[in-house]
């Protein structure tokens, strides 16, 4: 199996808080990978190290075969990012922004491109205002068609899917799982675990840093267990 | 509950700041600003020689008057730019709609935290040092009394100042012009009725000559108004309109092409222009404050000679001008390239490329400047000073702040070694440049530094984690 995501022992330590502490997590490629835990237990910290915006205290990860520490923008051309604050530049309207994306990303026919994304998330009527003015749910569809304009083989993405409707949320869980099996690789952050456990292959729990648990959803499966509870087991042990 | 709204808005900024740029070099500036003046204080006695006492009055009352022009510029206006950089939610005056109090009272004391903040920053320190000093320079005890009075109304009236005229600004801009116009002509009136003692109708200046009663209400009166009035015409702006653009950024992508990355010259471009900031910081924090330093500066045409005037001038048009930097940084953070690969030093170097567009504007100011001051002798050597202290500045601007030069008012260290690494240079090439303004183009070598210093700046702040702010 390739591994597109690959981490050892990475930590990362703000003053005395450790949010991310001596992690050991591979993702294989194909896979929906669901990065599970409570508030402030890392999560956006690891993704935020994994496409290099910040650095690590310590350890070592490559992401697509590349070195994060020594490529990061190697990494950031390859990968699609949803970060975790929806935050389009305030004075560019979202055409303009998906226009911006594209020319960084030497993006072909964006135009269409954005065309195709304004239809399918149904925010045409938003195009012409200004990110600033829109409302975050709008904002949040503008970053999730940013972030898979250029239909990268790998997706990490930072709590997608919390301001949209169920409608929409019912819709882009079914492009996540379709983005998956034609090919491409999800490393999704969540803590809605009936989204995980329904899309997700794999998954991990994060609990104040600290790497709990790490598997295939199928294992679960196995043992009869839902999600939720095999959660609520893992975090509460503590 | 307006003392509580307010001595929480003080934390609010107090915390704002220090977090920035950590609190001990925050807590520092005032220090700073009266160890300065304690030490200059000394150096007085000296002055007088060549400076009569009312000049220098006059000098520093113009640099009050600017600091009051600045802090509203940069404060009301900069103000609007935090809101943006850490998003509306974060700050009070924004949360605090929320709360059943009037958007016009909740603006108000926004606007009263900013003068505290600024007085105590600033004024306080700076009248203080020359307090604690004047018993040893021979100054009549209390004359720190009346001179903190002077100033401190000095300063409150350029920015009230400022603040109507940006109400004005933001209420209708045909109305600003109009007003311009009328104070432009009466100035112009008074100026050649009066001369250069037109500056002794200033009341403040009036009140620390005489120290009369008269001359305090009357420029308490001064500052009053216009700040009743601007208040009276404030009107809350609503975010969530739903105005439509066409799309500037594509083809204005297509212009830049000759850039090294035309969409993010592009984008800066964008929003400037669209922020409105664009006319507005070009007048507020750009042509006013040149305006008032040429004022002040031409006190000095009676110990030097005209073209020596304009060569200093041309020096601080160039460090004004590097500010500029701080207006194409101010709209993102670095959260919005966070996803695409953007290296710090690419948009570094594109920064570099919009600040060379909007140089534009003091390239014409300066050519003004030098021609109708009488100066085209000196065109060259003024214009080859103002490009070279321009870039140079924003080269060390760079270095020492990387994109968040804003960093540079508040944090002392930084701010120092911005002195230092400026100051020097001017110094030097001043000096050259009295010998034989010509040798003033000289100048131009800042270029080398500069471009080792901008290098350097690539290395130390790529290296750092992206800011989170
Ligand atoms: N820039 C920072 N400076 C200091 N501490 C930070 C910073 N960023 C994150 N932290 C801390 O690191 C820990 C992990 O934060 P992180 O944002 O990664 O959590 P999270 O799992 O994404 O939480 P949530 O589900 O609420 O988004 C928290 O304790 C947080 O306070
Ligand atoms: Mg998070």
């Amino acid at each position: 199996m390739v591994m597109v995501i690959e981490s050892q022992g990475l930590t990362k330590q703000f003053g005395d808080t450790m949010a991310v502490d001596n992690i050991t997590l591979s993702v294989p490629q194909g896979s929906l990978f669901g990065l599970l835990g409570p508030n402030g237990s890392g999560k956006t910290t690891m993704i935020k190290m994994l496409t290099g915006q910040i650095r690590p205290t310590n350890g070592q990860m490559t992401v697509l075969g590349l070195n994060v520490l020594n490529d990061p923008i190697g990494v950031r051309k390859s990968v699609g990012i949803i970060p975790e604050q929806e935050t389009p530049p305030s004075f560019l309207t979202a055409m303009e922004y998906l226009a911006f994306v594209g020319a960084v990303r030497k993006i072909p026919d964006i135009d269409e491109k954005a065309a195709w994304w304004f239809r399918f998330l149904e925010f045409e009527d938003k195009r012409d205002v200004l990110c600033k003015d829109l409302s975050r749910g709008t904002r949040q569809k503008l970053m999730f068609a940013q972030a898979f304009l250029h239909k990268p083989v790998l997706a990490l993405i930072d709590e997608p899917l919390i301001n949209f409707d169920p409608i929409m949320q019912r819709k882009v869980k079914k492009y996540l799982a379709e983005y998956v099996k034609s090919g491409g690789t999800i490393f999704i952050s969540t803590h809605i675990l009936e989204i995980a456990e329904e899309i997700c292959t794999g998954f991990a729990i994060l609990h104040k840093g600290k790497l709990l648990y790490s598997g295939a959803i199928s294992e679960l499966s196995g043992k009869k267990q839902h999600l939720s509870e095999f959660f609520f087991s893992q975090v509460q042990d503590d | 509950m307006g003392l509580e709204l307010f001595g929480s808005m003080m934390k609010e900024e107090w915390r704002l700041h220090s977090t920035m740029f950590g609190s001990l070099s925050f807590a520092l500036f005032p220090v700073l600003i009266f160890g300065i003046v304690f030490m200059s204080s000394f150096l007085l006695p000296l002055f007088r020689a060549v400076l009569p006492a009312g000049d220098l009055a006059l000098i520093i009352t113009g640099v009050f008057l600017l600091l009051g022009v600045m802090v509203g510029g940069f404060g009301l206006l900069g103000n609007e730019v935090m809101n943006r950089r850490f998003g509306q939610m974060s700050l009070l005056a924004y949360s605090a709609r929320s709360l059943p109090l009037s958007e016009r009272y909740i603006f108000t004391n926004f606007v009263l935290k900013d003068i505290v903040y600024y007085l105590i920053l600033w004024v306080f320190p700076f009248v203080l040092g020359f307090a604690v000093a004047s018993p040893f320079i021979g100054v009549p005890p209390g004359y720190p009394l009346l001179l903190f009075a002077s100033l401190t109304l000095t300063f409150l009236f350029g920015l009230s100042a400022i603040f109507f005229l940006s109400t004005v600004y933001s209420r209708s801009k045909p109305a600003l012009a109009i007003i311009f116009a009328a104070v432009l002509a009466i100035a112009g009136w008074a100026y050649l009725s009066y001369g250069t003692g037109l500056a002794d109708l200033f009341s403040p200046l009036q009140l620390l000559h005489n120290g009369t009663w008269p001359a305090l209400i009357e420029s308490c009166v001064l500052v009053a108004i216009p700040f009743a009035v601007s208040i009276a015409l404030f009107t809350p702006e609503y975010t969530g309109t739903s105005k439509r653009f066409s799309n500037l950024l594509t083809p204005l992508t297509g212009k830049l092409s000759f850039f090294p990355y035309p969409p993010l010259a592009a984008k800066d471009l964008v929003d400037l222009w669209r922020s409105g900031g664009g006319v507005g910081q070009v007048i507020f924090s750009f042509l006013l404050p040149l305006g008032l330093i040429w004022f002040f500066m031409s006190v000095l045409r009676a110990l030097v000679p005209d073209y020596a005037v304009l060569l200093v001038f041309a020096v601080t048009a160039g460090i004004i001008s590097a500010t500029m930097y701080t207006w194409i940084t101010s709209f993102d953070t670095f959260c919005s390239y966070a996803c695409l690969p953007v290296s710090v030093s690419t948009l570094i170097t594109s920064k570099i490329c919009t600040f060379t567009v909007l140089q534009v504007i003091p390239a014409v100011f300066m050519v003004v400047v030098t021609v109708i001051t009488g100066g085209i002798l000196y065109l060259i050597p003024a214009m080859a000073l103002w490009c070279a202290f321009s870039f140079y500045s924003l080269s060390v601007s760079i270095y020492l702040t990387g994109l968040t030069p804003n960093v540079l008012v508040y944090d002392v260290k930084v701010l120092l070694a911005f002195m230092v690494l400026v100051g020097v240079p001017v110094m030097v090439i001043i000096a050259l440049a009295f010998i034989n303004p010509y040798f003033g183009i000289a100048a131009l070598l800042l270029g080398i530094p500069a471009v080792g210093l901008v290098r350097k700046g690539y290395k130390r702040w790529e290296g750092k984690d992206m800011a989170s702010f």
